[in-house]
């Protein structure tokens, strides 16, 4: 009887998780199922779930509206740089907020959380301005430059330090190891899914990232993806949704691949931190 | 997320050591820069021995911005002392912060769109060149209905480029199904009673609606004007729509919808534009408002006998125009300013107007094109496109104020509340009216 009560509530629960599922996976369906879709399927009405002809074209359409592969070679260079300089920006910072003991380090702290709390629209003028004097509007340099520290990454990995065991420091100093090593060959691999997490945090938002590099750059030559994309819609209607929804899937390729490989690192990296 | 001044100078040393890296983008980068940054060097006008270089931002997408890049490529093969660089920025909002953003760290554009509305907040921002000594009575070409947003106090500050007005679009075969005349309703009280024809109703489902338009700014001016109403009083100083024109718009609207015969499409924007396209191609309505600008696209959809007609009248006809126009920046050089009026003379010139309009569904910007033989084959052929260009003698200037984008939001969102029934009709109005002042004696 037990075992029967047991059963049935495992079920329900696999059914509510599915549909819960299926709630988040349908938006992404329905974007991949219309990027297959001719212009009359998509205003068909009622709307057919599979595509009735499966137009791959679309694909060669959206990518031909443009130089893309210039705008995807942008993007790569754009959201590796940031996160390179994130790395190496955000790592000594966590670290010493983490481990060292200095007058005022809470207030630097707080001010690191404040910029978390400011959406970049607010702030976007001045630094335009900034960057217009010294040359730097219309090239890659503009998109990464002001990314370069990144509070959410210094505050997160500040976390993930805090939580190594000091004996594990002070036997490392015992053995003379210097305090830039104790952070690169210690701190650094016990905190590497935290690492990771906030690797693909990074890089997604950048990839994705359209009011930056819009307000930053003027030409095709400095220009990142979804940029691209959005110049496939039109303004006063007679998009073709198709095509568009074929380049979104195109810039959504790249993300899908990392983070099915990463995908193990996350769950671990909530898991560390819930600990 | 952004750098400190601390890191900034960290930072510096961190990039020299990594642009090995990154050298491919900031060297194609550089050289961008480069030619942008002439705007902020006199020296370059005076010392000018090639060809000048001008900057030109426009806010189209889709194959329309293919058209305006191809326009612009004929151009340049036809100048050979000017080189014009094209740059799609964005949608009209879009391209409005960044052209003021721009003009604040002086690498602005030198030509560029602006939504007809937005004219006199830039002309007042003293963003814009006065484009009198330029143009010399040459003006005159350009169609007057479409003039009256070119000016602010007595100053020529635009051209008109991709202009429109809000059609009624009607699907003759459902008209005629109903028993009803194909041309379409006349007038308000035949637009309800040729609605309620064309309601279906299943049960308590409605199944098809007889109308349906976006409860947008553009659409509830037009109402304002046929009811013999203005949105803001002459100085421009005060909204005026706190009266019987005013409320009429809304009482019309929200009548129709209650009634089940009107469907307010959902959706901010531009998306319940979309929605209301979309169901009058599903033909789940069978009238809809939307912008001339949409023909093309329309057409080539709509699996039925398509029309576009007047806007229905209330106590008059009247409609809005709408659209963008074509503006000369102040910050240019002398020499870039130069070339900036060629240039903008030639993309509203008759001989390239005609085919724009032609493949965009705007109309055509010059008198002269209007009479041209081409463009009256081609309405011979395609009648619809010739409504807008009719209806322009019952045209109205969008309002013009240096607030007015934030004045619209504004309205538009009152629209919406008394549309939802979370407002009655006098309640959106005083709050529009209320709000409205706060912005206009900024």
């Amino acid at each position: 009887m037990y075992r029967v009560v047991l059963a049935s509530r495992k079920t329900v629960e696999w059914i509510g998780l599915l549909i819960v599922g299926f709630l988040f996976v349908f938006p992404f369906l329905w974007m991949a199922s219309t990027a297959f879709k001719t212009m009359p399927e998509v205003l068909q009405f009622p709307p057919t779930l599979l595509p009735e002809t499966w137009e791959w074209s679309n694909f060669a359409q959206a990518w031909e509206s443009g130089p893309f592969h210039m705008f995807t070679w942008n993007s790569i260079l754009v959201a590796v740089g940031i996160l390179i300089l994130q790395f190496l920006t955000a790592v000594p910072a966590a670290y010493a907020f983490a481990r060292y003991k200095f007058p005022g380090r809470n207030l630097l702290f707080g001010l690191v959380l404040i910029v978390l709390m400011i959406p970049g629209q607010v702030i976007f003028l001045p630094i335009y301005v900034q960057l217009s004097g010294w040359g730097l509007i219309n090239t890659l340099w503009s998109l990464i430059l002001p990314y370069a520290a990144s509070a959410f990454g210094i505050f997160l990995l500040r976390q993930a330090f805090m939580q190594v065991p000091d004996e594990v420091i002070e036997a490392a100093r015992l053995d003379n190891a210097s305090e830039w090593k104790i952070m690169w060959t210690i701190m650094v691999p016990m905190a590497k899914p935290v690492l990771v997490t906030f690797g693909l945090f990074s890089f997604i938002y950048h990839w994705n990232d359209y009011f930056w590099p819009l307000i930053m750059t003027n030409s095709d030559e400095a220009r990142t993806l979804p940029i691209g994309i959005s110049s496939l819609h039109m303004s006063d209607g007679g998009t073709l949704w198709n095509v568009m929804m074929a380049g979104n899937m195109i810039l959504i390729l790249p993300i899908l691949v990392i983070f099915f490989v990463a995908q193990r690192h996350i769950i671990k990296a909530f898991i560390y931190q819930s600990k | 997320m952004f750098s400190m001044k601390k890191t900034g100078t960290i930072l510096c040393a961190l990039t020299i050591g990594l642009s090995g890296v990154l050298a491919g983008c900031g060297s194609s980068g550089k050289e961008q820069s480069a030619s942008t940054g002439g705007t902020s060097q006199p020296a370059a006008s005076t010392a000018s021995s090639g060809p000048v270089q001008i900057d030109f931002w426009y806010a189209l997408g889709g194959v329309r911005g293919k058209t305006i890049e191809d326009m612009v490529k004929k151009f340049n093969e036809t100048h050979k002392d000017i080189i014009v660089k094209p740059a799609y920025q964005g949608a009209y909002q879009e391209n409005h912060s960044k052209v003021l953003a721009s003009v604040a760290a002086n690498n602005n554009p030198d030509v560029t769109m602006v939504e007809i509305a937005s004219i006199a907040a830039f002309a007042d921002a003293k963003v814009l060149e006065d484009l009198t000594p330029y143009s010399q009575g040459d003006e005159k070409k350009y169609i007057p209905g479409l003039m009256k947003n070119s000016y602010w106090k007595d100053k020529l500050y635009a051209v008109p480029f991709n202009r429109s007005t809000p059609l009624l679009y009607i699907n003759r075969d459902m008209l005629k199904e109903a028993g009803l005349d194909s041309n379409g309703p006349k007038t308000w009280d035949e637009l309800v009673s040729f609605s309620q024809k064309l309601s279906k109703k299943e049960g308590d489902k409605i199944t098809r609606y007889g109308f349906s338009t976006p409860v947008d700014i553009w659409f509830y001016e037009a109402l304002v004007f046929q009811g013999g109403g203005n949105i803001l009083s002459e100085n421009g100083k005060e909204l005026t729509i706190n009266n019987e024109a005013g409320k009429a718009p809304l009482e019309l609207w929200s009548k129709m919808v209650k009634e089940g015969i009107m469907k307010n499409p959902p959706g901010e924007n531009y998306n319940a534009w979309d929605v209301a396209e979309q169901d009058f191609l599903n033909q789940k309505v069978g009238m809809i408002f939307t912008s001339t600008g949409s023909l093309t696209e329309l057409k080539k959809n709509a699996k039925f006998d398509m029309g576009a007609a007047f806007l229905p009248a209330n106590k008059t006809l009247g409609t809005p125009t709408g659209g963008a126009n074509l503006v000369m920046l102040a910050k240019s050089t002398d020499a870039e300013k130069k070339a900036a009026w060629e240039f903008m003379k030639w993309m509203t010139d008759t001989e390239q107007t005609v085919p724009w309009s032609i493949a965009s569904g705007y109309m055509p910007v010059t008198t002269e094109a209007i009479d041209s033989a081409e463009m009256k084959a081609f309405y011979e052929k395609e009648p619809n496109f010739k409504v807008a260009v009719d209806q322009l003698q019952y045209g109205y200037p969008r309002p013009m104020a240096p607030g007015y984008k934030e004045l619209q939001d504004v309205i538009q969102k009152e629209l919406q509340r008394a549309m939802l029934g979370q407002a009655t009709v006098d309640e959106a109005m005083q709050a529009a009216t209320e709000k409205g002042s706060k912005l206009l004696k900024k």
